[in-house]
């Protein structure tokens, strides 16, 4: 997971680019595998959930996603973490700049 | 006290709380709403029987998205929102992805999504004011993305 969070005045923005195949159905299918993709992506800052998504087998293969935020400033962590259909769930921090 | 009576004091109470912002997956809360097929049906299992008014919401998209797999799309509005939730209409299923807005957060995103052909992309915001607003933008896509 690639993180960028950089303070702008009083809003964090935000870039999130996550490794994962996003494997629809039909894709799985062609390949003889299980589908498999991304389904919630929720990032906190200082204890609090700023950002909450959740998603299908639409979003693209290593998926980007961008959005902004209040509440926290430079210096402060966010974290980001999604969970796949699987179940698989993932975690990563960055500071914010 | 019966427990029927004891079940309807415990609904009033809970009522009555602060809003506390929990952060909903909407995968386990409408589970149906991912399997709908065509772009009304998916609405109505999202968001019920709405009459979104066209506006405030800016939905920005390519003219031509060149690779079906990676489409970008901006989401922007200044209305304050309890969810936003996307769909488009060529897809096998109608439902992209339902951001669960938290409270005074700004609704300023961008994801990159598949579709398999030219067709629409539809927004709906769900204002904390309890009414809806939509968004719709149509454009080409020269090479499909649910495939590769």
């Amino acid at each position: 997971m690639k993180i960028k969070a950089k303070q702008k005045g009083d809003i964090v923005k935000v870039k999130v680019l996550i490794k994962h195949p996003m494997l629809t159905y039909d894709q799985a299918k062609k390949k003889g595998t299980e589908a498999n993709f991304i389904t919630h992506v929720t990032a906190k800052a200082n204890d609090k959930v700023v950002f909450d998504l959740s998603s299908s087998q639409f979003l693209s293969k290593n998926p980007l996603f961008r959005f902004s935020f209040v509440g926290a400033k430079k210096g402060d962590k966010l974290e980001v973490t999604y969970t796949d259909l699987k179940g698989n769930t993932k975690s990563s921090s960055k500071k914010i700049k | 006290m019966k427990r029927r009576e004891f079940i309807r004091i415990g609904a009033t109470a809970l009522m009555s709380l602060p809003m506390i912002s929990f952060s909903k997956d909407f995968r386990k809360e409408k589970p149906d709403a991912w399997t709908s097929k065509k772009l009304d049906d998916a609405i109505k299992k999202v968001y019920g029987d709405i009459k979104p008014t066209e506006k405030g919401v800016k939905l920005k998209t390519p003219e031509v998205a060149n690779n079906g797999g990676q489409i970008p799309i901006k989401i922007k509005s200044k209305i304050p929102a309890k969810t936003v939730a996307v769909f488009q209409d060529v897809n096998p299923e109608s439902l992209v992805a339902i951001f669960d807005v938290m409270e005074g957060q700004p609704v300023d995103y961008l994801i990159k999504i598949k579709m398999k052909k030219t067709g629409s992309v539809y927004v709906i915001l769900e204002g904390t004011d309890g009414k809806f607003y939509s968004a719709k933008s149509s454009f080409k896509v020269a090479l499909g993305g649910c495939e590769g």
